[in-house]
């Protein structure tokens, strides 16, 4: 009886798929005979080869119209483009930055008769190395997004496979406006002296310092940031006072940090002991033994006398990192805390708006308010590895890509011409993309940092702030009502200060290596790292562990020095 | 009527050779021929190029320096060894129960342990991320046996390592197979004319007798044929494993093995280097074709194939 | 003439299906201590599954069963309504979540309907057809399930690619077949996987089908083709029922061929809960509102357990026959 009815179900699924399978044929051959229609007609309009395209000058209005009325008199009524961006749900304006630049350019053409209309699609992965992954492997396929948006550590695989468009003349003739930019930053988004990325946003990765664990153990934080800042504050305090906090029972844990990777939160140490990662002369990629054991020994240390989780590599982002770090000691009902937390700036935001923090009073679990953020965490840079060396912070910069392949999508892709008016606009809309205030919101609301000065200034003006909260900037509207809510989440004073106490960070800031093969080797040191934090390796054979993996492999060991 | 021979197997065969020709004899002679170029980061130009055996060389080169490589291969070796004895034995074993009880509750419990094979990966491997987590219900048993104290991931753990990884993968991978030796069986047991039974139980046998006299003699086919093709299976799967690494369930060295170490090198983050992944795929494939040799020959094959009856 | 060619069949059949139910070889205290070991072991199932259902409907992330919580609709409407999150920022829209349900359904079905339609006829050729290279045929049907899908992907993707080169840089085809072209392909270089083993299965179903009818077909005059469509097949449902259900689950739950080949734009349940979950996503993933993704993605699975078990039990054999 089951299987009859089973039977009849299947039935109805088959005719259900043939009719769609029909539905589709039918579909595809109506628009085939309209499109070999539309073919005809535009080639005739176009009368053979089109126009070259304006040359961009570096004036957004006129560049903009200008490409506007060429598209409109080479009979292109519409121009679609995708972007492909991935981070944190609160960093979306990555993609929605696209987004509103598009629409900003209908509403000028509009405005000026321009009868074209940009459609932007859009594609988000949490997950920004599988996002890279993505890229990488639709390429071929013509189904990667024409905008990508990703961490400048991709840009030098990237540019060196050709995937990327060079956009250094273009740049150069906005030169004004990108002046304005931190010019760090602008030279990340560089491979080979060419520009492949304009900065989208940055960040800062503070030492977090618990303020009620430091109290209950009696350690004024009072000037400790300056102190940080003069390298007197290092590694070696840090590793006391855990151990006091530990020690006394304030804290469960002395230090907690982020899981599976070594790239970038770990890096830090190499910086931080003076190492590096990178030759300039030689532009191969380096293995610093002395500044990776160093690093490791803390790491050992810390792992070993019970400080840091054995097996913190593992631990999950949801029920044990954040809720740790946010939490009260398993003695009072919490989740456990800690003295010291390796973050990045946009877990202020972050522990705003997910319910990390289980309140002993209630037993349930809650986002924590600003105040509450503010009340509980102090913040400083990550400090020297022993004395003598500097205090760092590292910034893994997000850019603004633009495939090589970009506007594929568009009629007579394949025509230079048209091509080159596609990749012309897909610029200006970077260009909108980067304006100061939609570089501020992305700030807010993710807690990154503004990459240009205009955007930094915004920020401190509380009548801008304002306006953002009452959700009077002018954005379009399916813009708005898709990040309304974290604006009210996270608008507020409160974060806003922090964001400007912690842009000092950026003076100090490291970043890693713009290398082909950096995503591997930072591979490898995450395995070293988690075997030394685990105990199955000492420092010294973690080191030799690394130097083995690059060894090993015939790629790695002709791209890379080991020194030390 | 008598022409209808010589087009009719043609006509009927005519759509399943296209598809086994088109999406699997020439992807693999693909493959094959991928492993002798430098094909990277999906860049399909470069499969106009060769560079001989180089991939062959820096893949043997890697298993002789890769301090990770051992692992792999020995990962590979316990893995298909105990899952096959999970899925043989266990197999059995639930298929004698589900033979013994009665059939309503039989039925129960045989769809229950089908459940694992039904379920699309993405969902089993995060059913058994929150069982193995670190503060997960497996580790809360074991703390409640008094064995364990604190959040531990066992597939992680130092103390646990290799075994604590080799236990999950297994376990997991154990779940999904034994259905189908737990279904074979079943019904090998269920073929068995009942009177051989019923002779058996009224001459005082103990049900340890029964099923050594009795069924494992009679079904003694059924296991050689279960085994070698579970064999094959655990050879060539890794889409289980593959979530276990990625989620970090279990070690990331210690979950890995040889089809899995394929498909990370073609697909893994940072450099995707499908050049040194088909070489390996291609050991793979040897290994493969090898023991569907050996299964053919096992599987009596001959016998099976019953002759084509009247002559039309 | 057909008419008398079924009837006979189904007689046939029918002395096979109407078996006697049987009492079981033990007794009454035994049997519960049998169901007492198997509920044991059974556990971990049993927990797992309610686990990932209850936390789709909690309001806290919790770790076990047993774990106290509140019971909300609130990830269910999250997740339909393309938040992940209680507060963040809305990436997804709702069309977004029910095109990737709808994605999924179309590769589901599309491979299933390829799987049956390569594989039913040739399942009859080599179960009732004399020609050269039947046995040949059958051992390589074998072989093939013995090749390891991982080393395929590669070809795979070359052979995507010189297909997209060839129909949409050469300008055969305008760029808004991409998305069909994806789908076709990827259904089909699926559906292929399946096909050796569905031959297989099959052909174990017609061998059963008695000699007698389809020869009662066939001196009435009909061509193997009518004997085959009007005869064989409706004789062997529930065979290719229980092909269509493994293959719809095939298709259902792919999650390889679907990420590398079909759009981002065009998400599957499979992809959605990968990207969720795996490297750093988990950084930032809300859990609860993924389980009610994962328990959306059950559905399938719970449907043919409660409507098909005995079917399902059988399809299992994988052609092998007891």
């Amino acid at each position: 009886m089951a299987g009859r009815r089973a039977i009849s179900r299947s039935v109805a699924a088959v005719i259900v798929v043939v009719v769609i399978i029909v539905a589709g044929a039918a579909a595809w051959l109506a628009s085939r005979g309209g499109g070999g229609g539309a073919a005809t007609t535009s080639a005739g309009t176009a009368g053979g080869a089109a126009a070259a395209p304006p040359e961009l000058t570096g004036n957004f209005t006129k560049d903009a119209l200008a490409i506007g009325r060429w598209l409109e008199e080479h009979g292109v009524g519409q121009v679609t483009y995708t972007v492909m961006a991935a981070g944190d749900p609160n960093s979306v304006m990555r993609m929605y930055g696209i987004v509103e630049a598009a629409e900003d350019i209908n509403d000028l053409w509009s405005e000026n008769g321009v009868n074209v209309k940009i459609t932007i699609k859009t594609d988000w992965s949490p997950d920004f190395k599988k996002q890279y992954d993505n890229f990488k492997s639709k390429y071929e396929l013509g189904e990667n997004g024409d905008f990508f948006v990703n961490s400048y550590i991709y840009i030098a695989p990237l540019a060196s496979q050709g995937r990327l468009l060079d956009l250094t003349p273009w740049v150069q003739k906005y030169q004004g406006y990108f002046s304005d930019f931190f010019q760090t930053l602008m030279k990340a988004g560089q491979y080979q002296g060419k520009q492949y990325g304009i900065p989208q946003d940055t960040e800062a990765r503070p030492l977090y310092i618990r303020k009620d664990v430091a109290r209950c153990m009696g350690w004024d934080l009072r000037g400790l940031d300056e102190k940080v800042k003069n390298g007197q504050f290092t590694w070696q305090d840090v590793y006391q006072k855990a151990k006091e906090a530990v020690e006394k029972g304030c804290a469960d844990w002395g230090l907690i940090h982020r899981k599976g990777s070594a790239h970038p939160d770990l890096i830090q140490f190499i910086f931080a002991f003076g190492g590096k990662l990178y030759d300039p002369q030689t532009g191969k990629l380096v293995v610093d033994k002395v500044a990776i054991k160093k690093w490791f020994q803390v790491e050992y240390q810390f792992a070993r006398d019970g400080l840091l989780p054995r097996d913190i590599m593992s631990w999950d982002w949801g029920t044990q990192i954040h809720p740790t770090i946010v939490g009260e000691r398993k003695a009072d009902g919490g989740d456990g805390n800690t003295l010291f937390d390796i973050g990045g700036t946009w877990y202020w935001t972050e522990w705003q708006s997910k319910k990390y923090y289980l309140d002993p009073k209630t037993g349930e679990r809650r986002p924590l308010t600003p105040e509450e953020v503010a009340e509980k965490f102090y913040y400083t840079l990550f400090p020297a590895g022993e004395p003598g060396k500097q205090p760092v912070t590292l910034s893994q910069p997000f850019m603004w890509m633009i495939a090589a392949n970009a506007g594929k999508e568009n009629p007579h892709y394949n025509d230079a011409n048209y091509r080159k008016a596609y990749q012309e606009l897909a610029f200006l809309i970077v260009v909108k993309a980067s304006d100061p205030e939609i570089n501020a919101i992305h700030s807010v609301i993710s807690a990154h940092l503004p990459v240009s000065k205009k955007a930094a200034n915004l920020l401190k003006d509380p009548q801008w702030v304002e306006k953002l909260r009452n959700h009077q900037l002018g954005l379009h509207q399916d813009v708005l009502s898709k990040i309304a809510d974290i604006i009210d989440k996270t608008a507020d004073p409160i974060n806003i200060q922090f964001l400007a106490n912690v842009t000092y960070m950026l003076d100090y800031t490291h970043f890693a290596p713009s290398h082909p093969l950096y995503d591997k080797l930072a591979g490898i040191f995450a395995d070293a790292v988690d075997k030394v934090i685990r105990g199955e390796m000492t420092p010294d054979q973690g080191v030799d562990y690394i130097v083995q993996k690059v060894k090993a492999d015939p790629d790695l060991s002709a791209n890379v020095e080991i020194i030390g | 009527m008598p022409g209808s021979r010589s087009w009719a197997p043609a006509l009927f065969l005519s759509i399943m050779g296209f598809l086994v020709v088109a999406f699997y004899l020439l992807p693999l002679l693909l493959t094959v021929w991928a492993s002798f170029t430098p094909i990277r980061d999906w860049r399909v130009e470069s499969l106009g190029k060769s560079v001989g055996l180089d991939n062959y060389r820096r893949l043997f080169y890697l298993i002789r320096h890769d301090p990770d490589m051992g692992k792999v291969l020995e990962t590979t070796v316990v893995f298909v060894s105990g899952t096959l004895l999970v899925n043989v034995v266990g197999g059995f074993l639930l298929a004698v129960a589900a033979f013994l009880l009665d059939e309503r509750v039989s039925l129960g419990f045989r769809l229950l342990w089908l459940l694992p094979r039904m379920t699309p990966v993405a969902v089993f491997g995060l059913l058994w991320y929150y069982f193995f987590h670190g503060n997960g219900m497996f580790v809360h048993f074991l703390q409640a046996l008094g064995l364990l104290e604190g959040p531990t991931w066992i597939g992680q753990d130092q103390r646990f390592l290799p075994w604590g990884a080799w236990f999950i993968i297994i376990f997991v991978n154990g779940l999904v197979g034994v259905s189908y030796g737990m279904i074979i069986f079943y019904s090998a047991f269920k073929s068995i004319p009942r009177d051989i039974y019923m002779a058996a139980l009224v001459d005082g046998a103990r049900l340890r007798d029964i099923i050594l006299k009795i069924m494992v003699p009679l079904t003694r086919w059924h296991i050689i044929f279960v085994t070698v093709w579970q064999l094959l299976s655990l050879l060539t799967t890794y889409a289980h494993l593959y979530v276990l690494v990625e989620w970090r369930v279990v070690d990331k060295w210690y979950g890995m093995t040889w089809s899995l170490y394929v498909f990370e090198t073609a697909f893994g983050s940072t450099v995707s280097d499908q050049a040194l992944a088909a070489a390996a795929a291609v050991i793979l494939i040897v290994v493969g074709i090898g023991l569907g040799l050996a299964t053919l020959r096992i599987m009596g094959f001959e016998r099976e194939l019953k002759p084509v009856r009247g002559d039309i | 003439m057909m008419r008398g060619a079924l009837s006979l069949a189904s007689r046939l059949l029918g002395r096979r299906g109407g078996r006697l139910e049987e009492a079981p070889l033990t007794g009454r205290g035994f049997q519960a201590i049998l169901v007492l070991a198997l509920l044991a072991a059974s556990l971990p199932i049993i927990l797992s599954y309610t686990l990932l259902v209850e936390l789709s409907f909690s309001s806290t992330l919790i770790m076990s069963p047993f774990q106290k919580t509140q019971f909300t609709l609130e990830n269910w409407r999250l997740f339909l309504e393309g938040k992940l999150a209680p507060t963040a920022a809305r990436i997804y829209s709702p069309a977004y979540i029910r095109s990737m349900i709808v994605n999924t359904l179309i590769v589901a079905a599309g491979v299933t309907v390829v799987v049956i339609a390569a594989s039913a006829p040739a399942a009859y050729a080599l179960s009732r057809l004399r020609f050269r290279f039947r046995a040949a045929t059958l051992r390589f049907l074998i072989l093939l399930h013995a090749f390891p899908g991982v080393a395929l992907i590669i070809g795979v993707y070359a052979v995507y690619v010189y297909l997209y080169k060839r129909l949409f840089v050469g300008g055969l085809l305008p760029k808004e077949y991409l998305l069909l072209y994806s789908f076709a392909y990827v259904i089909v270089a699926r559906a292929s996987l399946e096909v050796p083993m569905s031959t297989w299965i099959l052909k174990g179903f017609f061998d059963r089908v008695p000699w007698e009818v389809e020869w009662a077909a066939l001196v009435d005059g009909a061509s193997r083709l009518r004997t085959f469509w009007q005869v064989m097949l409706p004789l062997i449902k529930p065979g290719l029922a229980a092909v269509a259900i493994f293959a719809f689950m095939a298709g259902w739950e792919e999650l390889i061929y679907v990420v590398v080949f079909l759009p981002r734009e065009a998400p599957t349940l499979a992809s959605f809960i990968h990207y969720q979950l795996s490297g750093g996503s988990l950084e930032a993933s809300y859990l609860p509102v993924v389980a009610a993704a994962a328990t959306v993605y059950l559905i399938p699975t719970i449907l043919f357990f409660v409507f098909t078990q005995k079917l399902l039990l059988e399809a299992a054999h994988g052609g092998l026959k007891a």
